[in-house]
């Protein structure tokens, strides 16, 4: 059983190996228009599909494992992450292949360039609807990850005893949550932009409107997202290595609260907080200059405490020489050559030199794939007898190591010194010694892609044929080994009753205490319920892919097969259609499901240590994670219609383009569906069903009556004299047209996804589905119901009356 | 949570909104009218957070979800505004 369920998982830690191998770059023998593409994908691939996913995938495996879950608190959602996430990277690659090929604007994808006056075509679309698919994993990802750690641990599992990769997982998960509504933001406008024609970041040649810079409102929003995103890379590694560090040393790790508290440093306010960096050369304030200076530096400190932990440990330990550990060594080498770049980099005098030139490639990738996927690699060595039941071969392992970091310094070192080079050009003069130390970083890249070669072989040898390995290699005191190893070779079980298995083996004052039936009996029994076969994620995943796709190729040209013309728009639309059909009928059947309870956990509360959440339902705990990340989303778009307003030096009254009387009547109405939600709650936390209809049933009529006033409104501003559009001949008027329409219209779609929820509602009342204990569902849509109203008393103000 | 209690936040909304748009049309002081529409715009949302979604009966680890998120984005708003110069 334990087998079948973790099969799954290592099923996808599989297939993401796979796209490492895919997605190695092609730096080479390439025309500039090719070169950029391959500079850009390689960079949004690496990054978003490679190397965030792969630390991902281990949290996947080994967090449910550490903390003693079954497995993650919400597993359909969990499969829907994984089906978003590769629907996501299957349109990025698929855009290689459109006319006009891939986005080609670098992985910053900064705007005007990559908008469509200076990227037209379906490809770029694509890139980027591929990019919001993998946003929404990862958001949907981490609300799980967050549930799951904060919700699921085993009993007896303090908050403060959880293994540091733990930890690091969650710190990860956090930083996720808050970063990438930025982004999603920020892609949303250039979507519009490049599919429904609205302007936000037209360039003054197009559109020019006085005050406006659309660059630094990409910048912004970008680099938001773009800093914590780079730490969101770093971390599994580093939780990796705080990790495995005692199996090596033969000692408890050094300093782990130092280090749990700098993590937190970095991810909270920090990471959030320098992102300005990035934008030295764009002439923003002076005073920003500094503080941003001074804020990058500070970053130092707490990342100096953690390297100095983790040397000081290895310093006090008596280190054994196996694989993971040198990769250990080698990611903090790195790391260290790579930060101390960065901290000349954080120099606005300073930077403004080294600007855009190889030596910021050169930093990145130090930090990047020097730090992070060498530490990746000793969490893969090291975690694989445990995969698979089997040990890789040693010499192989070290062999591969030494190439790996000769071939990474052979290719890095040098960008470092072309500091005076200037990067993503497709080729260059022969200007001083850029030729030779080009030529040996090239060399470099073939001997570090070379490297990878061993590592691919040895993965599979000793999947298929490595010899047992036994359930705990390296004698680690770490919860995950003490379960039975999940690969092919049959392992004696471990002994899992309290006295001697996992919870004997774990330190600390509360472990004597615990009592009753042991933690992994309680799973195995449980998991025969468990089985979560759901295909709906799939099908959604696929549905909404689809449709995207249909809509980049829209309008596209005309496709000719044998005798058979198609018109132009024939082939995307249908690809629309069908897609909407697949995403409607794996909602429906979605609803359907729980609607007739066909998944069902295990019966009752398992129990479990929460601390600090031990009276909050976990359904709830999700809720209120999505919502705090959709605070981000909306917040950020509010911003950015924000800082339009403050930049621009006119802009159309509002009494001049909207009724405002009906929108106050239309608002009064939304206000209204907010109190017959709330006394939906009241009336079923009384156990009244009847009255619960009936509010359900009110909601429903005002939230409808809503959107049906916005739609004639909207009808309106189309046709009126003066048309309110973006596509609009006077500048202002059609960039405001722009951002109300994106705004405005997210949040009509939030309330239209709202009525969609609340018709299963009422269906599932009717049938007598909630009762005063039981009504979870209702709890929770009625905190989205009250959010939607939220962003609304904000929406009405800021678009009709200021 | 009372029926009082829910009705009496729901007349609160209507009197705010009904205010913001009074004050559109008859403060003609720029920013006298942006002042005022501005906090009880915030009113109005602070009052759905505390009552409509209940934060003031839940625990301070489900509130600070809220509290994070607004302050990760005063610090975006106010830096994204700071960086026009
Ligand atoms: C030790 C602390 C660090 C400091 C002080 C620092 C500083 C900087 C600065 C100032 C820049 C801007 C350079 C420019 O565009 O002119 C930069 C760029 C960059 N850094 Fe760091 N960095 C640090 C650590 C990291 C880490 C850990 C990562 C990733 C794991 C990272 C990834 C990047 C990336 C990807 C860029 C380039 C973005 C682009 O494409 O323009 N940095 N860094
Ligand atoms: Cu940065």
């Amino acid at each position: 059983m334990f087998t079948a369920l973790y099969f799954g998982v290592v099923g996808a830690v599989l297939a993401l190996l796979m796209r490492v191998q895919l997605s190695v770059p092609n730096n080479d023998f390439l025309e500039a228009a090719y070169y950029n593409q391959a500079v850009t994908m390689h960079g949004l691939i690496m990054i978003f599909w490679f190397l965030s996913p792969l630390g991902v995938a281990l949290f996947n495996y080994l967090v449910p494992l550490q903390i003693g879950a079954k497995d993650l608190a919400f597993p359909r959602l969990n499969a829907l992450t994984y089906w978003l996430f590769l629907a996501g990277g299957l349109m990025a690659v698929l855009s290689f292949f459109v006319p006009g090929g891939a986005a080609a604007a670098g992985w910053t994808s900064y705007e005007p360039l990559a908008g469509p006056v200076y990227s037209p075509g379906p490809g770029p679309t694509m890139t980027y609807l591929g990019l919001m698919l993998m946003a929404a994993s990862v958001t949907v990802g981490s609300v799980n990850f967050i549930a799951t750690i904060l919700w699921l641990r085993r009993p007896g599992m303090r908050l403060s005893d959880m293994p540091m990769f733990s930890w690091f997982a969650l710190f990860t998960v956090v930083a996720m949550l808050f970063a990438f509504p930025s982004i999603i933001a920020a892609f949303l406008l250039v979507l519009t932009d490049r599919l429904i024609g609205t302007v936000l970041y037209a360039p003054p040649s197009i559109l020019n409107v006085p005050g406006i810079d659309p660059s630094l409102l990409w910048d912004d929003l970008f680099w938001f997202f773009g800093h914590p995103e780079v730490y969101i890379v770093l971390l599994p590694a580093f939780g990796v290595i705080a990790d495995i560090t005692p199996a090596f040393t033969g000692r408890p790790l050094d300093g782990r609260n130092w280090i749990l508290i700098s993590v937190a440093a970095i991810v909270l306010p920090i990471s959030f907080g320098v992102w300005m960096h990035h934008m030295f050369l764009t002439g923003i304030p002076n005073v920003l200059l500094e503080v941003f200076d001074v804020s990058t530096e500070i970053v130092s400190i707490p990342f100096g405490i953690i390297v100095i932990m983790f040397i000081l440990s290895m310093v006090h330990g008596r280190i054994q020489f196996k694989t993971p550990l040198l990769f250990i060594v080698g990611a903090l080498v790195l790391f260290i050559i790579g930060g101390i770049m960065g901290v000349f980099l954080s120099s606005p005098v300073l930077d403004r030199v080294y600007n855009g030139s190889y030596f910021v490639v050169s930093h990145f990738h130090y930090v990047m794939v020097g730090a992070t996927i060498f530490g990746l690699f000793a969490g893969i060595y090291y975690w694989l007898p445990k995969m698979t039941g089997r040990m890789y071969n040693e010499s192989l392992g070290k062999v591969h190591f030494i190439i790996s970091f000769i071939g990474f310094n052979v290719l890095y070192a040098p960008m470092m010194l072309l500091s005076d080079m200037p990067r993503r050009i497709f080729t260059y003069q022969n200007i001083g010694d850029w030729a030779q130390l080009n030529g040996i970083a090239t060399v470099g890249a073939f001997i570090f892609a070379g490297a990878q070669i061993i590592v691919a072989y040895n993965l599979l040898h000793t999947w298929f044929r490595g010899p047992p390995s036994g359930p705990n290699p390296w004698g680690s005191q770490s919860p995950e080994w003490s379960t039975p190893a999940t690969g092919s070779v049959p392992v004696a079980p471990v002994e899992t009753e309290p006295a001697g298995g996992w919870i004997g083996q774990l330190p600390g004052p509360q472990s004597a205490s615990v009592s009753g039936p042991s933690p992994v009996s309680h799973a195995m029994s449980a998991v025969s319920h468990e089985v979560h076969l759901s295909s709906r994620p799939l099908t959604l995943s696929a549905g909404v892919m689809l449709f995207l796709t249909g809509a980049a190729l829209y309008p596209g040209g005309a496709i000719q097969l044998s005798v058979l013309t198609i018109p132009p728009g024939v082939f995307p639309l249908a690809l629309m259609v069908l897609g909407v059909g697949v995403f409607a009928a794996s909602i429906v059947g979605w609803a359907w499901d729980d609607i007739r309870n066909k998944f069902v956990g295990p019966a009752g509360d398992p129990g479990g240590d929460r601390w600090p959440y031990d009276e909050v339902p976990k359904m709830k705990l999700g809720m209120w994670v999505f919502l705090s990340s959709e605070i981000v989303l909306f917040g950020t778009l509010l911003g950015a219609y924000i800082f339009i307003r403050e930049a621009a030096l006119e802009w159309p009254s509002p009494a001049s383009v909207h009724d405002i009387p009906l929108a106050t009547a239309n608002t009064l109405i939304l206000l209204t569906s907010g109190f017959t939600m709330a006394m939906a709650v009241y009336a079923i936390r009384k156990g009244d069903q009847r009255g619960l209809l009936g509010w359900l049933v009110a909601t429903f009529v005002l939230g409808s009556t809503f959107i049906g006033v916005k739609i004639s409104e909207w009808l309106g501003l189309f046709s009126g004299a003066a048309p309110f559009l973006p596509s609009s001949s006077n500048p202002v008027t059609a960039l405001a047209a722009s951002i109300y329409y994106v705004v405005v219209g997210l949040h009509g779609a939030h309330v239209v996804a709202g009525l969609v929820v609340l018709v299963y509602l009422m269906k599932k009342t009717a049938r007598g589905g909630f009762t005063k204990d039981d009504h979870m569902s209702i709890e929770n849509f009625a905190l989205y119901w009250a959010f939607v109203e939220i962003v609304w008393c904000f929406v009405f103000p800021l678009f009709y009356l200021l | 949570m009372k029926t009082s209690t829910i009705a009496g936040v729901w007349a609160y909304m209507v009197v705010a909104v009904l205010t913001e748009t009074a004050t559109f049309y008859y403060v003609t002081n720029v920013t006298a009218q942006t002042v005022v529409i501005s906090l009880l715009a915030l009113s109005q949302a602070t009052a759905v957070a505390i009552f409509y979604m209940q934060l003031k009966d839940e625990p301070g680890s489900i509130r600070i979800f809220a509290l994070v998120g607004v302050m990760f984005l005063s610090a975006l708003l106010i830096a994204m505004v700071a960086s026009l110069g």
